[in-house]
């Protein structure tokens, strides 16, 4: 027993400091493409509450949502949103990797309006039972 | 009388000094065994670590194995569409009906297209694919 809860504890550690670095290379290539031209508009990650119906046997205690925003300047379409929701969700080990860190809920939005989509992780990819 | 005194103070105080050092000797003694102990957990913890075993374990471990493109992620967010619309049309199979070779070809770089409508990279070297392979202009 005393063995797993030390086990969980630097587990917890590592996940931590996984899900940052996560986060840092998604926000660190997003500015670079959009400094050099490539993307239109800034895309920037971060970690939110996420939606407490989504959850699955890997989810975190709290703040299980991923977040991206879009810096786009006006109001993002139903389509636009989509599009850069189904590349994320096509990308097998992102999404993996995303559902083992403890996340359950991507959810992606504009910086205008208040209009956005959330999208359930595990219906992505088949989880083990 | 003053002597007495003095020689009752001296005895005293060296019995309350002798007294306070046994006791701070005890204490320094009894902390540095529990930091001993301490230590001695902490590197049998790590030295009989649990290996993981379990499904929920191995399914973590090969997630966090491969790399991940953010760079690609981010181009095919804002440019894989065009590009996917553009070569669903061009490397149909039903543009090459009298070639077999072709059309074979075509319908092989067509599925894989729609396996991969959101990898702008993949779309990318499967239009050089097409080029070369289909003669296709782009």
């Amino acid at each position: 027993m005393l063995t797993n809860i030390w086990n969980n504890i630097i587990e917890w550690f590592k996940d931590r400091s996984e899900k940052a670095q996560l986060i840092r290379s998604f926000n660190d290539s997003a500015k670079n493409a959009f400094i050099t031209n490539q993307a239109p508009t800034l895309l920037k990650a971060k970690i939110s509450k996420g939606e407490k119906s989504y959850r699955h046997q890997f989810s975190n205690w709290l703040n299980t949502g991923f977040r991206i925003q879009a810096f786009s300047g006006r109001q993002l379409s139903k389509e636009e949103i989509k599009q850069i929701g189904e590349v994320i969700l096509n990308d097998n080990i992102l999404v993996r990797r995303l559902i083992v860190l403890g996340w359950d809920t991507l959810e992606i939005h504009g910086d205008k309006g208040n209009y956005g989509l959330r999208w359930q992780l595990k219906d992505y990819i088949p989880l083990p039972q | 009388m003053n002597d007495t005194l003095f020689t009752d103070t001296i005895k005293a105080t060296s019995e309350v000094v002798t007294k306070t050092d046994a006791a701070t000797t005890n204490a320094v003694n009894y902390w540095m065994w529990i930091a001993i102990l301490e230590l001695v957990i902490i590197v049998l913890l790590i030295l009989f670590r649990k290996k993981p075993d379990s499904k929920k374990e191995q399914f973590k471990r090969e997630a966090k194995q491969g790399d991940i493109d953010f760079g690609n992620i981010i181009n095919s967010s804002f440019h894989v569409k065009p590009l996917y619309d553009e070569l669903k049309v061009k490397c149909h199979p039903d543009r090459f009906p009298n070639d077999i070779e072709k059309n074979k070809i075509a319908l092989a770089i067509f599925q894989e297209i729609s396996k991969n409508k959101t990898n702008y990279k993949k779309l990318i070297e499967l239009k050089e694919s097409a080029k070369q392979k289909l003669n296709i202009n782009f």
